[in-house]
């Protein structure tokens, strides 16, 4: 039985909820969420490679690591992002 | 961030072409004692992508050395002919060790570099999440 497109296929389908609308393609904030994705979804097919012995150990860290800056870019921008709306709450009206 | 992704690959691809020496190495090494055996050795080529260099690098195809293999004498070998000699590898362990240690030099710098790259990504964000 093929793991990888079993999980692959959740993926793809839980994927939706977090993938911007298709008619923001020319959006910035959209392509940045798209790269983000793809990136993810590399790392997390390099991982399963290397787990079933497809894939190398550098590519596997490669992966890993790109994600790692990935996932710390995008949080530390929510994180700005959630704190400019608190700011903006807290402000007396 | 991609300019930050391509170091990593380079980096990446760096490593990697230094392993796949180090395997030749120690199949070299391996095979020191077998009877006609020829070292084998690879050369490294820039990978292009669509025409252009991409910066990254690759083992490239094998070749085997083709210098004259060691006359060994021992006449109960069975390999061995009428004047008690047979052809041994052309391996030469000593090339062989400084071949490894600098297969090992240049995966440590490669590392180096990922690890230098890892850190600038991080002490960059680290300036917004204060």
């Amino acid at each position: 039985m093929d793991i990888s497109s079993l999980v692959a296929q959740n993926y793809a389908a839980s994927r939706t909820a977090t993938a911007p609308e298709a008619g923001s393609a020319g959006n910035a904030l959209g392509a940045a969420a798209e790269s983000f994705m793809a990136t993810l979804q590399t790392s997390e097919n390099t991982a399963m490679q290397s787990m079933t012995g497809g894939a190398d150990p550098h590519s596997l860290v490669e992966a890993l690591a790109q994600t790692e800056l990935a996932v710390q870019t995008a949080v530390t921008v929510r994180d700005r992002v959630v704190e400019a709306y608190q700011e903006i709450l807290r402000m007396p009206v | 961030m991609t300019d930050f992704n391509d170091a990593m690959s380079v980096a990446t691809s760096g490593m990697k072409a230094q392993a796949s020496r180090l395997r030749h190495v120690s199949e070299n090494i391996a095979n020191a004692d077998t009877p006609g055996y020829r070292r084998k050795v690879i050369s490294f080529e820039e990978v292009v992508n669509l025409g252009r260099p991409t910066g990254a690098v690759t083992a490239g195809p094998l070749r085997l050395d083709q210098s004259e293999l060691k006359r060994v004498y021992d006449p109960a070998h069975p390999l061995a002919d009428d004047t008690g000699y047979f052809d041994g590898s052309n391996v030469n362990l000593l090339i062989e060790i400084a071949d490894a240690r600098e297969a090992q030099r240049s995966y440590e710098a490669n590392l180096k570099m990922f690890d230098q790259v890892r850190q600038m990504s991080s002490a960059l964000l680290d300036l917004l999440r204060r």
